[in-house]
């Protein structure tokens, strides 16, 4: 998470405004889903690869390894719709096992495979997201929504205090760990609970003492804050306009059929 | 400008008193250094001062006033008194630079336009444009004081209180920070500030007041407080290294104690 959160912020697509980015995410996100063409779900995917790794200058190896954490979870659970035990063997593949098939037809291992396809392009369009856009920003795009304030005042103090709270943990680790506490099971149980518990009184005293800053900053209930608008280009607009268009007219084709 | 009369303070569940019977008049456009171990009420004076805390006794006046604890009236003294809070991390609470300065001033009922020149002006000013784009939590401590300082300018404040700004920054920043507070105050704004580096309040300060365990131990010019040894003492403090030289060059017979004591180094230096 926090890699992801630093390479967000080296992105070259970073300063691209805002909504439009989100824009691009979602509707391509929901295009990816309604279509029934693998040839979309390709598209998609290898465009979010393009502008992720080659225009966002995130390293390749690095979002392989991004990849392969949903696909993992994909293969597990396309497996689950490919494999069947049956008494009957089908006509993809039949491993017998005594009197019983560990088999699969030709139609669920495409059916599989496109799921899995079409799986893998959604989350690549997540990913262009949270790897090219800041928090703080995708917060001030949930706020045009009309998204309720006090879940974006929520989702802001979050995202702040995880970095903090991480801190304060790894420190307490640290010095844990330079006193020989994580010697063995035991004491490893140990010293966990404590710097549990230590955060935890840690983070209500930090509370405190932020709701003392705010409210010396004439807080009264409702976090107001500017966010920083960045024009968004004529170009970059009508790209994304054409791009959904050509996705729209895949998924009704492939409806059609 | 800022004046306490008999202010005391003690915290829930504590029985010690936190404030005890404080009565200080702090004049306006003064730099007035607050001094005293941990736990001799810096902090909770400062909390009072801007309505944070509101005294069990005695009372709080800004510019002449007494400070009324409604919701309009903390307001008015919020916008007059700005902290800057000791540790940067309890202050921020957004990732965004941006954000982050613009919630003081959005919180005083500006349009937004004003409050974007206003954020733009301030981070113009006190040089964080370089970092303006990184998050908070990739900010160096030297970095992320300046944005808590510029939480705090972007109000307009007329008081501004800095508790131990200097604390655990190194020394780049540390004089950066000196230098826009001494900007600050040059522009006539009242500056209260706590810290425990003697040599620099000395030399830095109008006044200085002495706290030890919630009473007022001493205040006066830098020289007659530093010269009360029995109150340095009891707070824990040493003399300044320049007065304690000067008072061996006297001793010795090199300097003659006419002039009195010199406030800084160079000035000690032109004397011999």
């Amino acid at each position: 998470m926090i890699v992801i959160d630093r390479l967000c912020y080296q992105s070259k697509l970073r300063y691209i405004n805002a909504s439009a980015k989100f824009v691009y995410a979602v509707l391509t996100l929901i295009l990816c889903i309604a279509s029934r063409s693998a040839a979309a779900a390709a598209v998609v995917f290898f465009v979010n690869i393009y502008l992720t790794v080659a225009k966002g200058g995130i390293p390749f190896a690095r979002y392989v390894k991004f990849l392969l954490v949903p696909a993992v979870f994909l293969a597990a659970s396309t497996a689950a719709i490919v494999v069947n035990l049956s008494r009957t063997p089908l006509d993809a593949f039949a491993i017998p096992l005594g009197e019983w098939y560990l088999t699969g037809s030709v139609s669920s291992v495409l059916e599989g495979l496109r799921l899995c396809g079409k799986a893998l392009a959604a989350v690549t369009c997540l990913y262009f997201l949270s790897l090219s856009t800041v928090m703080t920003e995708i917060l001030g795009v949930l706020k045009k929504l009309r998204v309720p304030g006090l879940v974006i005042e929520l989702m802001m103090l979050i995202y702040r205090f995880i970095f903090l709270m991480m801190e304060t943990a790894s420190a307490i680790t640290t010095s844990q760990n330079s006193r020989l506490g994580n010697r063995d099971y035991r004491t490893r149980l140990r010293s966990f609970g404590g710097m549990a518990s230590a955060l935890l009184v840690r983070s209500l005293k930090r509370s405190g003492t932020l709701y003392d800053a705010m409210e010396a900053r004439c807080y009264d209930g409702e976090l107001k804050v500017l966010s920083e608008d960045r024009p968004a280009g004529k170009k970059e607009l009508l790209c994304i306009a054409g791009y959904e268009l050509l996705l729209l007219g895949m998924a009704i084709w492939s409806w059609m059929r | 400008m800022v004046e306490a009369e008999g202010v005391s303070y003690t915290y829930e569940g504590n029985e010690r008193k936190a404030l005890d019977k404080v009565s200080l008049k702090l004049g306006r456009g003064r730099k007035i250094a607050f001094m005293g171990g941990n736990g001799s009420g810096k902090s909770t004076f400062f909390l009072c001062m801007n309505g944070i805390l509101k005294p069990q006794e005695g009372k709080v006046l800004i510019g002449g006033s007494p400070v009324e604890y409604t919701r309009k009236g903390l307001l008015e003294v919020r916008q007059k008194v700005g902290i800057v809070f000791q540790e940067p991390d309890d202050q921020l609470f957004s990732a965004s630079v941006f954000q982050e300065i613009s919630f003081g001033i959005l919180n005083l009922g500006v349009d937004e336009e004003r409050a974007r020149n206003e954020v733009e002006q301030v981070i113009r000013k006190l040089g964080i444009t370089p970092f303006r784009d990184r998050p908070a939590h990739a900010l160096s401590g030297g970095q992320k004081k300046l944005v808590a300082i510029a939480d705090i300018l972007v109000m307009h404040p007329e008081v501004l209180i800095l508790d131990e700004p200097a604390a655990s920054l190194d020394p780049k920043h540390r004089n950066l920070v000196r230098s826009i507070v001494e900007g600050l105050s040059e522009k006539g704004m009242t500056i209260l500030m706590a810290t425990h580096d003697v040599d620099y309040a000395y030399a830095w300060a109008d006044e200085i007041v002495l706290l030890h365990e919630g009473k007022v131990l001493r205040q006066g010019t830098p020289l007659q407080v530093c010269a009360d040894e029995r109150a340095m003492e009891q707070a824990n403090l040493e003399p300044p290294a320049v007065m304690r030289l000067y008072r061996r060059l006297v001793q010795r017979g090199i300097l003659s104690p006419e002039e009195g004591p010199p406030k800084t180094i160079e000035d000690l230096e032109r004397r011999i």
